[in-house]
């Protein structure tokens, strides 16, 4: 019999094995990880609402389906939290910013109600950067990383990073614009893909930039994470830019045979001067993995990846006109970071928008490119470790207005094509490394492969953070 | 190129409809400077010649 205390750390596949066969009750599960919530809450803020009754009632609704026979499928009893950028109908959705605090959505998103239909239970709504914008303000308490509580999930999905990594949920959902999922993955040591845009229906998530929301799942470990992206990726009526194409079975794809795959390692975004040598370090090594394990491994050239947070900083244009009577009417209720950015972005001229664009286009056919002659592309995710909380400071120079320049996770955002975050290492300070996987549009399983493969190969998933 | 002044981008925030006061506006002044001096930088081969489509299309 296995102690309640200990069902959060198990995978989503061990515990959908052990409620398959009832050896442990959707109820124990849930209350579990409702102990491990309360208990560490308060000092990682990784959830604004956790919904502890409609959980619980949940749980108890799935196990009258098991014993009834009704099996849904893997994530059947499984607690999953999602970003609070998702709708979710009867409980309150912030978009991580106190002036939403009101809002309670009739209407599930789609993800959500795909979640459900999967036999998922919601066990609440994460933290994350005010309204998704950008990676810093939070206009809650900051998420704090379960690795070093001093220092950043990374954002914008700050808790859906934290509450993984603290096996406060059995694996999340979090939305990713320039790199809101990657991000969190890369600092907080954990699984997190960006699908292709167009892969996941967006209908009832509150919006950041239309060109390049998406959402993705954050998960422990890769078959965790193909298990999360089965249940909510496919064509949505609601939403008209998914594609109706099939949906393959990620977790079949999950074969770890590398023989004979292209990778290609981006010399751009591996030797930018924004990567720390130990980052640098832990991702060669896990090329020479890879490599070991039979892929082909070649440097390849995409030149306007050095330009990607440029390009997409203009293009966020697009940003502001979701808020447009907000930043007229309330602009002081609107943290500093995004006060200044939205302003900025709602300024930005017409002409530099277009150039914006037709970069963007080149951006894409340049990563298309490399990609015809490598089956995925490989680079760090983010040049450093989790840094330190700090305030946010003062924009006092032209140099001051570069936020985020150790994200390089921009260039898949700008192409739409799929890109997955996960752990190859651990600095000096015992803080995660982040190792970025890149692929074709609509080719998550090739991702999904080469990172299961890579995770049986090494331990680094393994390690459980100091809390 | 040419740096644009406060007053300038207060000139512009007032064209869109925002009414922009320090300190915010020096705060914008220097971001917007920075990104359009970063976007002026980049001007790869083909760009004149490109299609400026923001996503990629289904199959039809």
């Amino acid at each position: 019999m296995m102690e309640k205390a200990e069902i959060p750390f198990l995978s989503v596949s061990q515990l959908s094995e052990l409620i398959k066969s009832r050896q442990v009750s959707p109820v124990e599960v849930v209350e579990g990880y409702l102990e491990r919530i309360d208990r560490l809450n308060d000092r990682l803020y990784a959830y604004l609402t956790v919904c502890r009754d409609q959980a619980v009632e949940a749980a108890r609704a799935s196990e009258r389906e098991l014993a009834r026979g009704e099996y849904r499928g893997p994530l059947h009893g499984v607690p999953v939290a999602v970003k609070d950028q998702l709708n979710t109908a009867g409980i309150r959705t912030t978009c991580g910013t106190p002036i939403f605090n009101d809002v309670v959505p009739d209407e599930d998103a789609t993800v959500i109600a795909k979640l459900k239909s999967a036999g998922a239970i919601l066990l609440g709504k994460l933290n994350m950067t005010e309204f998704g914008t950008t990676s810093l303000s939070h206009a809650f308490d900051t998420a704090r990383n379960p690795w070093d509580l001093e220092r950043f999930t990374g954002g914008s999905s700050s808790g859906s990073g934290g509450a993984t990594a603290a096996f406060m949920c059995a694996t999340s959902l979090g939305e990713d614009t320039g790199g809101s999922v990657r991000g969190p993955a890369a600092w907080c040591g954990l699984v997190g893909l960006r699908p292709t845009w167009g892969r996941v229906s967006r209908h009832g998530l509150r919006p950041g930039m239309w060109s390049m929301d998406t959402i993705g799942p954050l998960s422990r470990t890769v078959e965790d994470c193909a298990l999360t992206l089965q249940a909510i990726a496919g064509h949505d009526p609601h939403d008209a830019y998914t594609w109706d194409v099939p949906v393959p079975d990620y977790r079949a794809a999950l074969d770890g045979n590398l023989a004979g795959k292209r990778v290609g390692v981006v010399k751009e975004l591996l030797y930018a001067e924004v990567v720390e040598p130990e980052v640098r370090d832990a991702v060669s090594q896990a090329v020479h993995v890879l490599a070991a394990l039979g892929a082909q491994v070649e440097e390849v050239s995409i030149p306007l990846t050095r330009h990607a947070n440029t390009i997409s900083s203009v293009l966020r244009v697009e940003a502001p006109t979701n808020y447009r009577e907000l930043i007229r009417e309330r602009l002081q209720e609107i943290k500093h970071d995004n006060r200044i950015s939205y302003l900025t972005w709602s300024l930005t001229p017409a002409l530099a928008y277009y150039k914006a664009l037709k970069l963007r286009a080149l951006l894409r056919q340049e990563v298309l490119a490399a990609l015809e002659h490598a089956d995925v592309l490989v680079m760090p995710t983010m040049g450093i470790a989790a840094p330190k909380i700090e305030p946010d400071p003062i924009i006092d120079s032209k140099e001051r207005s570069h936020r985020n320049r150790a994200g390089l996770t921009t260039s898949f955002s700008l192409a739409s094509s799929p890109a997955l975050s996960m752990c190859c290492g651990f600095t000096s300070e015992n803080l995660p490394i982040g190792l970025q996987i890149g692929g074709k549009p609509f080719a998550e399983q090739t991702v999904l492969n080469v990172a299961y493969a890579y995770q049986q190969a090494t331990d680094w998933h393994g390690r459980r953070p100091p809390i | 190129m040419k740096e644009l002044t406060n007053d300038e981008v207060r000139g512009l925030g007032h064209a869109v409809g925002l009414e922009i006061q320090d300190p915010e506006l020096t705060e914008v002044t220097y971001s917007l400077n920075a990104l359009l001096e970063d976007l002026d930088h980049i001007n790869p081969p083909g760009l004149d010649k490109v299609e400026p489509l923001p996503i990629l299309l289904p199959p039809s």
